[in-house]
């Protein structure tokens, strides 16, 4: 949970509506198009401090009542939800049947599947299972205009029309109001097993990863933390990590790939151990603190994953500089990570964002949590994509009113 | 479907609309001479896709070798307000690259080059005119390869499988062209070149992406595509089994997945589809009601563990024989059978038309029952062959198009097909694509709602609708105005008129 202080203000001084049912929503947006009210979509409010303040907000449609399980087909292994479904609760749900939706982000207690999907959120599984749009198979919605509509279905497998909902993932309610989302759904693994690197420098995280992929191991998670090289004044970066790699699945496959994995790292000299239960526990504890603490600061980082030490040097050291209680989670499979912390000197932070970008002209820097005064000496998305002439067509096309939290948006959409 | 207005195989299309002069002329000047075909009896052979029922002859093929020259071809037609098809190996089984008369036709065969491998990061990017399953022969070696494998992956182009989003049996463990593409350059109908996605994750903005794979050739004219590969999985193992009836083979499927067993593929032939691979592969397969040929991969002690289970679960569940190949070759024969399904039912009947429906997994039962049912009742044989896993349903209607009435019955059975599976709340394809084929069935599977909020998308990316129109869309759209609710004339409803 990171805050915002400008929109939470705007955000309470709205009219606030919270529909029972889906018609009732529907309702709400119909009446808004006819007074020209600009709206705010509000699920778990985990990540309301996501894009820039928008522009202004009359009305905002909070999704909390919306929390019926529309259809659960264990067989079909797909799920069918209510906007307002939050996530710990699905799953409590679906280990009765065994399965799981493999999405693990933080805030899994309060975050809601709409807000999910609207911030495109993920978690370490992302290793192995991809992200919202390798999960999501369905979508209704309702248009800025009131109208409801439909995407995608209830079977994974459907080429039929354009695939509304992966248009929706990300979208941060600029594009339309989620309504119900389609899932499909992943057996629970039978057992899962975490082997610990705890201490490599960025190119140590990046052999590893290459180790695994010429091994043929499929890990179901990978995750690297900073190593704690900090002393009395607080935590400081000295360019090494912690890394955790988990394989989930069956014993016998978890209990293989654990122990190649040992023989390997035994081999190459990385020092690696496999953890018991109880400290497997405690290191993905620290990640999910790591990714959970308050924050008035917080970035995504996105590279090729073999640019990792780029990342490193480049971004995660100046950031760690400039913030206090900083920390950092990378995965290093996927080339994405987030480094979180408390802003002392603006200054100094957006300079350290300016230097990081720079750093990764492929990739991007995106602020998911800062206070005004930083937001105010860098753009919260960074550079324009190349395609954003057509963002802002679909944008135009979708929301011709301007009236879905307007400049929330990459670029002011 | 279902369009006695449209001509039968044997006939070919109305003669081809020319081309204005200058044109041809500015077209000549982009791609050269050779690669602007105009003569009418060269244009024939782009007259249909894999969907050979349809036919339409393009006023001018046009075969660019770059991405400048597929932006300067859109100018010029969009100058002289043409349409433009694309069109890649010309595979495609729903007409998606069925000509429009008076259009250009964009052919991406030429544009074949591989143009850069990045196996520590996990991409490679390539232009459309690749085939399929060249991408995996430049990076096996290496160990990596490409994963959606259509059945026609040694011949269809990885342009056609962006615009189809095609699938292939082992998407049921690892997705959908989809779920592999990482990003495109694009050629806009504005005529210029955008950059979408790329190697990195979750580039800020829309996932434009998503949207376009997929779109059938509606957005853009995609000239470049960044692949993911992967590893290639440490173990496989194969099993076919033999059941006495789709039924029991049916509930082997549902508990191998009630086990938490994910198959890298599993598929279901019924006993005409049997017959037909027999014929065609010579594979010894015995005469039997059902077949399942399933794939598990991964790390080797599960994919061990796996394959144990999922082979006790078949002899449970009725398996009246198992066969786990001996050696590769062994296991290549096998899926050779089962890939090559389509072609072979030539050996059962002169003409057949492929179906592509997909139903909740569950359902697979009775609706194989009403499939039987339909076909009892038309007098017409229908083969089941399809990706058990997913549900993904592909009846094969034979008939013989010399016996009057035959073509029109076998295109109302399928429709009716199309029909069941949207009533079991599936889909009218899986992974064929709506095309023109199915574009009428769209009205039936999705609200006019739907369809306009579909159509919305369409006109940010192409507000001229100058890339395939009367494609995926039941009904003709125009950008700007807002058609009333479409109301489906009484023939569209009995299957017996198309609005394609």
């Amino acid at each position: 949970m990171s805050a915002s202080a400008a929109s939470l203000e705007d955000l309470a001084a709205a009219r606030q509506e919270r529909p029972a049912t889906l018609a009732e929503a529907a309702e709400v947006l119909r009446r808004a198009d006819r007074n020209g009210e600009r709206l705010f979509f509000l699920g778990g409010g985990t990540e309301l401090s996501l894009g820039a303040p928008p522009d202004g907000v009359d009305v905002v449609l909070g999704t909390e009542r919306l929390e019926r399980i529309v259809e659960h087909a264990p067989l079909d292994q797909i799920v069918t939800v209510e906007a307002g479904v939050r996530l710990a609760s699905l799953e409590d749900l679906l280990a009765a049947s065994g399965q799981m939706l493999a999405l693990d982000p933080p805030w899994a207690s309060r975050a809601t599947l709409g807000g999910l999907v609207a911030t495109n959120a993920f978690g370490p599984r992302r290793t192995r299972y991809g992200s919202i749009r390798d999960l999501i198979i369905g979508i209704s919605i309702v248009r800025a205009d009131g109208t409801e509509a439909r995407g995608g279905g209830k079977v994974v497998k459907n080429v039929a029309g354009f695939d509304l909902p992966k248009l929706m993932i990300g979208s941060l309610g600029t594009l339309g109001f989620i309504a119900t989302v389609t899932f499909r759904l992943h057996p629970r693994p039978e057992t899962e097993r975490t082997v610990r690197f705890p201490d490599l420098d960025a190119d140590g995280v990046r052999r590893v990863v290459l180790a695994l992929r010429q091994a043929q191991l499929e890990p179901g998670a990978v995750a690297a933390l900073v190593h704690e090289g900090g002393d009395d004044l607080g935590v400081r970066f000295d360019g090494r990590f912690e890394l955790g790699v988990r394989f989930e699945g069956f014993e016998a496959g978890v209990r293989q790939q654990g122990m190649k994995l040992l023989e390997l790292a035994t081999r190459q000299g990385w020092g690696a151990e496999s953890l018991g239960a109880e400290t497997a526990r405690s290191f993905w504890a620290r990640h999910d603190d790591a990714r959970e603490s308050p924050a008035g600061f917080r970035v995504k980082l996105a590279a090729q994953p073999m640019d990792l030490e780029r990342v490193a040097n480049a971004a995660v050291g100046s950031l760690f500089t400039a913030l206090e209680v900083p920390r950092c989670v990378c995965y290093p499979t996927l080339g994405l990570a987030f480094v979180a912390g408390e802003v002392r000197v603006p200054g100094q932070v957006a300079a350290a964002v300016t230097a990081a970008r720079e750093a990764l002209p492929q990739g991007s820097v995106v602020l998911q949590a800062a206070p005004p005064e930083v937001r105010g000496a860098v753009d919260v998305w960074g550079p324009r994509p190349p395609a954003f002439a057509l963002m802002g067509q679909l944008k135009q096309r979708l929301d011709p009113g301007r009236r879905l939290a307007p400049g929330r948006f990459v670029g002011g959409l | 479907m279902s369009a006695p207005s449209l001509v039968s195989p044997a006939a070919p299309a109305a003669a081809p609309i020319p081309p204005p002069p200058t044109v041809v002329d500015r077209l000549i000047a982009v791609v050269g001479d050779r690669n602007v075909i105009r003569d009418p009896v060269d244009l024939r052979t782009y007259e249909c896709d894999g969907l050979t029922s349809f036919r339409a002859a393009p006023s001018v093929v046009v075969l660019p070798a770059s991405t400048e020259e597929v932006a300067a071809v859109v100018k010029i037609a969009v100058e002289a307000g043409m349409p433009i098809v694309p069109r890649g190996a010309g595979t495609g089984l729903s007409g998606g690259a069925l000509p429009i008369p008076g259009c250009v036709l964009l052919g991406l065969s030429r544009m074949k080059r591989i143009l850069e491998i990045d196996l520590d990061n996990g991409w490679i990017r390539v232009q459309p005119g690749v085939i399929n399953l060249d991408v995996s022969k430049e990076i096996s070696a290496a160990g990596y390869y490409y994963a959606p494998d259509p059945s026609s992956q040694s011949v269809c182009t990885i342009g056609g499988n962006v615009a189809e989003n095609s699938g292939g049996a082992h998407c049921l463990k690892y997705g959908f062209t989809v779920n592999h593409v990482r990003g495109v350059r694009m050629v806009t109908s504005a005529g210029e070149v955008v950059d979408i996605g790329g190697p990195v994750l979750d580039p800020p903005g829309y996932d434009l992406l998503g949207v376009v794979v997929g779109s059938e050739g509606t957005l853009g004219i995609v000239t470049e595509v960044v692949l993911r590969i992967l590893r290639k999985p440490e173990a496989t193992r194969t099993f076919f089994a033999t059941f006495p009836s789709t039924d029991e083979a049916g509930v082997c499927v549902s508990e191998i997945i009630g086990a938490g067993i994910i198959p890298a593929a599993i598929e279901m032939m019924d006993r005409l589809a049997i017959k037909a691979a027999v014929a065609a592969t010579g594979v010894d397969w015995p005469d039997v009601g059902a077949a399942l040929l399933m794939d598990v991969d991964g790390n080797a002690a599960e994919a061990e563990h796996t394959s144990a289970v999922a082979l006790a679960i078949a002899r449970r569940t009725g398996a009246l024989e198992v066969r786990v190949p001996k050696d590769d070759d062994e296991r290549t024969l096998m899926w050779k059978g089962r890939k090559s399904a389509f072609g072979a039912m030539g050996h059962l009947a002169p003409n057949y038309i492929v179906q592509d429906g997909v139903i909740p997994r569950k359902d697979v039962g009775p609706v194989l029952a009403e499939i039987a049912r339909l076909s009892q009742e038309r007098g017409l044989r229908v083969a089941n062959v399809f990706h058990a896993g997913d549900g993904n349903l592909h009846p094969l209607v034979l008939y013989d198009a010399k016996v009057p009435g035959q073509e029109h019955a076998a295109e109302e059975l399928g429709g009716e097909i199309l029909r069941l599976c949207i009533r079991y709340g599936g889909s009218i394809t899986g992974e064929h694509g709506v095309g023109a084929d199915k574009a009428p069935y769209m009205a039936e599977m999705f609200t006019e709602a739907d369809l306009d909020t579909m159509a919305k998308v369409r006109c940010a990316f192409d507000p001229g609708t100058t890339f395939n129109p009367s494609k995926v869309f039941p009904t003709p759209r125009l950008c700007g105005d807002r058609p009333g609710p479409y109301r489906p004339h009484a023939t569209e409803l009995a299957g017996v008129a198309d609005r394609g």
